[in-house]
């Protein structure tokens, strides 16, 4: 018995000497230690791929994946953050980069972004964002457009109609058209909270980017009971009531087959519905993809982004992983990988999208945002926590999702409820 | 000396016991006066985290539905259990098959009972459905998307949910009745109605005291029913205290509003079981004095 401990101890003993040789032995390696919401689907294939490729540039990867919500991943960041060991990189968005920068320290990008010339590529608003006090310690990873319409193609058949709304006038009209010609539902809806912010999203940045962008991204208390934001509500009233009343709390993915079988005619949803829909088994042909109604005309792009954020560690593999990391987030082909398997389009404004891999509808809405961001007519998303920290957004989505189920609610009320939401968030 | 291990045995687990409810409560009475939003600061900021909490309309909402909610769920689980107690009460053949049968949705966990009843209730698939292919084309169901209605289906859940509970300890109540008061009732020529409402359930009381008290606080800290079954909304509809508290902690990041609101709920609870304690002190005290 006594050997036997004896020799055990002994064992111990080596292995604890050799645990820094080995690390040290190891420190050249890049390693990164990295956290995100995206374990299946089309999103766990990306950050897959996106792994086998740090890989293959001598890295170790360490994905831990959190599914559910974001605010899920965030509880577990948290955690980490206070007990000092944050992971080197980890999924953040919008503006809970800067929030959330101020709680831990932050790496400075500044160098490597300045290598990789990526700054006059972005869109100005995208880069605020992730560049907290001027100093870029976050990257963009790819783009969604949340105002993207997409029509049924059996609803527009019932309804013989051809011409794809680019008003929120011939939006109403079609929409008309359809219930006449029998379409039970002309909207698409599932009831989920997100689903209710979108379609205001939508709505207000198609009848005013500017007023959008004060209202919303600003919280300017004159634009937010500006006329513009009233005609908004107005409008969201008679997309609701078009929608099915019968559904509570549904994923969008759930009726899905009902539009496709043009039992609901048009459905808003940011761009990752096509892979959605695509993956459901639907042809392209089943269905039309636009760009959401504009009422001046112009293009208008309400833009969601996921993007990396990456957290100060002192040791040598992991500052190694994280400046690999940043590079490789950076390439257009990397982006390109990426964004083909989500359905999602790049960050950089520079990349080829005439190539094989890419749908109409991304190629549709690449050129849009490059459009958009040069007219200033592109704006940041409320629905997804683009636009304003998660207590304003929330506070503000309360207030939609109750218009929408509530129909006792009028829109001068509304627009009174959303300036008190804000003022009580703030 | 004999007594240490004895002294060690109560007090340890008592002051740890102790320790964290007491050190955990006033902690979040301590962060929600500052203005902690994703992490805890210890910036004072004075009742603004209150007043801002009082004004949202989803603590509003969320309120008046707690009285809703409660009100119902107690008085209808009370009523509900008091009936299947008496019935069973009346010496029937499988009555352990029943009771078990009764007390078996205690065992199943409220996010089970949420995602069940949901199913059930929605119209598109649940009892709306059923009884409209069954041929009554105009039958509605609806309550579980309809806004003024909604709230009622998660006291119909969680009435069937802990009915049976109710009915357990109030059988045993039954059953504790001294038998010679029923003989003496009997002979005095009282019918069964009157048996119950002038002999029994008087004598009854202290335990539907207890079931209350219990089956109130169940209402007041309700979370998961709620959160499978309709997710607060539509809208935000079936907001609850409980459910206020985590969205602005975990969802919101908003970590001083959501320890106002945690303390606000404390403060309800607090009015419920201030009184009970002060009502078994006062009987306690009646008793040594007879």
């Amino acid at each position: 018995m006594m050997s036997v401990h004896r020799r055990s101890v002994l064992a111990g003993a080596v292995g604890l000497m050799a645990a820094p040789l080995g690390a040290r032995a190891q420190a050249a390696k890049p390693r990164l230690t990295a956290i995100s919401q995206w374990s299946a689907g089309s999103d766990g294939a990306a950050i897959t791929a996106l792994g086998k490729k740090f890989e293959e540039r001598g890295g170790v990867w360490q994905h831990s994946p959190v599914p559910g919500f974001t605010t899920d991943m965030m509880n577990k960041l948290r955690a980490q953050i206070i007990s000092g060991d944050p992971p080197a990189c980890s999924q953040l968005k919008g503006p809970e980069i800067a929030a959330w920068s101020k709680i831990a320290p932050t790496v400075n990008l500044d160098a490597t972004v300045a290598a990789a010339g990526y700054e006059k590529v972005v869109a100005p608003d995208l880069a605020r964002l992730h560049k907290p006090g001027g100093k870029w310690s976050a990257l963009p990873l790819q783009v969604y457009r949340t105002n993207t319409l997409f029509l049924s193609k059996r609803a527009m058949d019932k309804a013989k109609a051809d011409k794809i709304p680019t008003t929120w006038a011939q939006f109403n009209e079609l929409g008309e058209k359809m219930k006449a010609a029998g379409v039970p539902y002309p909207v698409a809806n599932g009831g989920a909270r997100a689903d209710d912010g979108q379609k205001f999203e939508a709505v207000l940045a198609g009848i005013s980017p500017s007023v959008y962008r004060k209202a919303i991204m600003e919280l300017d208390d004159k634009a937010l009971a500006s006329p513009e934001v009233r005609a908004a509500f107005a409008q969201l009233r008679k997309i609701a009531d078009w929608m099915d009343p019968n559904t509570a709390a549904q994923h969008f993915s759930v009726f899905l087959p009902r539009f496709v079988a043009g039992e609901m005619g048009m459905l808003i949803q940011g761009g990752w519905a096509q892979g959605v829909l695509l993956n459901g088994g639907f042809k392209l042909d089943d269905f039309i993809i636009a760009p959401g109604p504009t009422d001046n005309g112009k293009p208008v792009f309400v833009l969601n982004a996921d993007a990396f954020i990456f957290w100060q560690r002192k040791e040598a593999d992991l500052q190694a992983g994280q400046k690999l990391m940043a590079e490789l987030v950076m390439m257009p082909e990397i982006q390109t990988m990426y964004s083909q398997i989500t359905g999602s389009i790049p960050v950089r404004t520079d990349v080829n999208l005439s190539g094989a891999g890419w749908s109409a509808g991304q190629v549709e809405a690449a050129r849009t945002l490059k459009e958009a961001v040069a007219i200033n007519q592109s704006v940041l998303s409320l629905a997804h926590n683009m636009a304003q920290e998660n207590g304003i957004t929330a506070a503000m989505i309360d207030v939609l999702t109750e218009f929408v189920k509530n129909k006792a609610i009028t829109p001068d009320q509304a627009v009174k409820r959303l300036g008190e939401a804000v003022a009580s968030a703030r | 000396m004999r007594r240490a291990p004895e002294l060690l045995v109560i007090w340890v687990p008592l002051l740890l016991a102790a320790a964290h409810i007491v050190v955990f409560t006033a902690w979040t009475v301590w962060i929600s006066f500052t203005a902690s939003t994703l992490m805890p600061v210890s910036e004072f900021v004075g009742l603004r985290n209150y007043t801002s909490v009082l004004a949202t309309r989803n603590w509003k909402i969320a309120f008046d539905n707690l009285f809703i909610f409660g009100g119902g769920f107690v008085a209808f689980t009370m009523l509900t259990g008091l009936l299947l107690a008496i019935l069973i009460d009346q010496r029937i053949r499988g009555e352990n098959v029943l009771r078990s049968i009764f007390l078996y949705p205690m065992a199943v966990s409220f996010v089970v009972t949420g995602v069940v009843w949901s199913w059930l209730l929605n119209p598109g698939m649940g009892v709306q459905k059923l009884v409209n292919d069954l041929g009554w084309a105009g039958f509605r169901f609806d309550w579980i998307v309809d806004r003024e209605m909604a709230i009622w289906t998660i006291v119909l859940a969680g009435v069937w949910q802990a009915a049976g509970f109710a009915m357990a300890l109030l059988l045993a109540g039954l059953r504790s009745v001294e038998p010679d008061l029923i003989k003496a009732a009997q002979i005095d020529g009282a019918g069964p109605l009157r048996m119950y409402t002038r002999v029994i359930l008087p004598t009854l009381w202290p335990i539907m005291v207890a079931v209350l008290v219990i089956l109130l606080q169940m209402a007041i800290t309700t979370f998961d029913l709620v959160r499978a079954l309709t997710g607060g909304g539509p809208g935000i509809a079936t907001q609850l205290p409980a459910l206020v508290v985590y969205d602005f902690m975990f969802q919101r990041g908003q970590i001083g509003r959501g320890a106002a609101a945690a303390v606000l709920m404390l403060l309800t609870l607090l009015g419920v079981l201030v009184p009970h304690a002060l009502f078994k002190y006062a009987r306690r005290r009646r008793a040594a004095n007879a």
